[in-house]
């Protein structure tokens, strides 16, 4: 296949929608042609780019509310149960009940329908960000190993504070920091060196717009490994492509700065 | 309800009013429940959810009115890829987060919709096609048509602001 056909495939490519023969095809083919692979991680760049721009409008607590309220209500009026449903000719049940089993079920279903994409997309977006940074001319903002410079850096720059352990005597190596964003959220990136690999810290407020619970993940799209949790009202992620053992093992030093 | 707030955001991306979103997102949680019995066990959810809610939207005042504004598209494969290594081509990645709402803010509806479908909520191209009930082919046209462009937005916008910087410069 040649380059413009292949080119005219690549929106396809990056939302793996290529037949697996074609999608290995093209990986053989940009492993060769800098044209086409620059092509294609320019589209996916900007797919991530997209996708964090996209999420732009939190809907208030008030509509939250608003919205279950009225869905019982709408339930429960005679033009909603003129709608003859077999269930409502056998059961004769307080309308009242029939809503909020409805509304159950629906809320069951909405549940059951998204948890699958949510967790680990909310995650997979922090693999995202990570990579983005690498890629970037400038992955850091502030460049010193010493945490005394970069801890001071975050002030006035971002909403809180955390602390970074001292690294002497450890595998690991501190590179700098930049602010990010996440959910509209301003947090603390570190880049910290492993041997000749990057580990990636975000640190944010544990709102709950970041929809992030559990302790680690592996996102298997990217096989990046993330370890995260909640300390002092703050939510740490971790990511990297280094074994698991290595990321714990910076957690418990991020964990225990002192 | 998990799916609310991504509702929520497809509905203030399509409406670009927040009361008319909030309108848009009572009316899709109290249509879902009425017909909930429509709805097919063990097929998509979420497609459905998304369904009802661009529905409602087409026939709301400014769905319709987005409805008689819409460009003509071709609706075939075109040649729509990235033309090699051209700094049009990473417009969309290095575009500050602004920029990048800004310009989809301006994208004609049916291209903003898959892109949002499609980047933002990872929609697979066949669930995007349930969502706005058009053939598969239709959905890559859209989604690959509306990232060009978004593309050519944000690149011309930088020459303008590349332009301006220079006339300011000179003065």
């Amino acid at each position: 296949m040649s380059c413009q056909e292949w080119q005219n495939r690549l929106d396809a490519y990056v939302d793996e929608e290529l037949p697996p023969q074609e999608m290995e095809a093209f990986r053989a083919h940009a492993a060769d042609c800098t044209g086409c692979a620059s092509a294609a991680l320019a589209l996916l760049e900007g797919k991530s780019a997209t996708r964090r721009a996209g999420q732009r409008y939190v809907a208030s607590a008030a509509l939250r509310a608003s919205v279950m309220a009225s869905a019982i209500a709408e339930t429960g009026t005679p033009s909603a149960t003129r709608i003859q449903t077999p269930q409502s000719r056998v059961l004769s049940w307080p309308r009242w009940a029939l809503a909020t089993a409805a509304l159950l079920l629906l809320a069951g279903g909405l549940f059951l329908s998204i948890n699958r994409y949510r967790q680990p997309s909310s995650l997979a977006e922090f693999a995202d960000l990570h990579v983005a940074d690498l890629a970037s001319a400038n992955p850091v903002e502030v460049v010193s190993t010493d945490r005394h410079t970069v801890k001071p850096w975050f002030q006035g720059r971002i909403p809180f504070t955390f602390d970074i352990p001292d690294l002497q005597g450890s595998p690991f190596t501190l590179t700098g920091g930049r602010v990010t964003y996440f959910h509209q959220e301003p947090g603390a990136q570190l880049l910290f060196t492993y041997q000749r690999h990057f580990i990636s810290a975000f640190i944010f407020r544990d709102t709950p717009q970041l929809s992030i619970s559990g302790a680690s993940f592996v996102d298997h799209s990217t096989s990046f490994n993330l370890q995260t949790w909640t300390q002092g009202g703050l939510r740490y992620v971790l990511v990297s492509d280094v074994n698991p053992d290595a990321l714990r093992q910076l957690a418990n030093l991020l964990q225990h700065p002192h | 309800m998990p799916l609310f707030d991504a509702l929520y955001n497809f509905a203030r991306w399509l409406a670009r009013d927040e009361s008319e979103a909030e309108d848009l997102v009572q009316e899709t949680f109290a249509k879902a429940l009425r017909g909930f019995g429509s709805f097919t066990p063990g097929t998509d959810f979420r497609a459905w959810m998304f369904r009802i809610l661009r529905n409602t939207f087409l026939t709301s005042r400014t769905g319709l009115q987005a409805k008689l504004t819409v460009p003509l598209e071709p609706e075939v494969a075109e040649s729509t890829g990235v033309t090699r290594e051209t700094p049009e081509s990473f417009a969309l990645a290095s575009a500050s987060r602004e920029a990048l709402q800004s310009a989809l803010a301006e994208l004609p509806i049916v291209y903003r919709e898959a892109i949002l479908l499609c980047d933002v909520e990872e929609m697979k191209y066949s669930e995007i096609a349930e969502v706005l009930s058009v053939p598969i082919g239709t959905v890559m046209s859209r989604v690959a048509r509306g990232r060009r462009l978004l593309r050519q937005t944000l690149a011309s916008e930088r020459v303008v602001s590349r332009g301006h910087g220079k006339s300011e410069q000179e003065r």
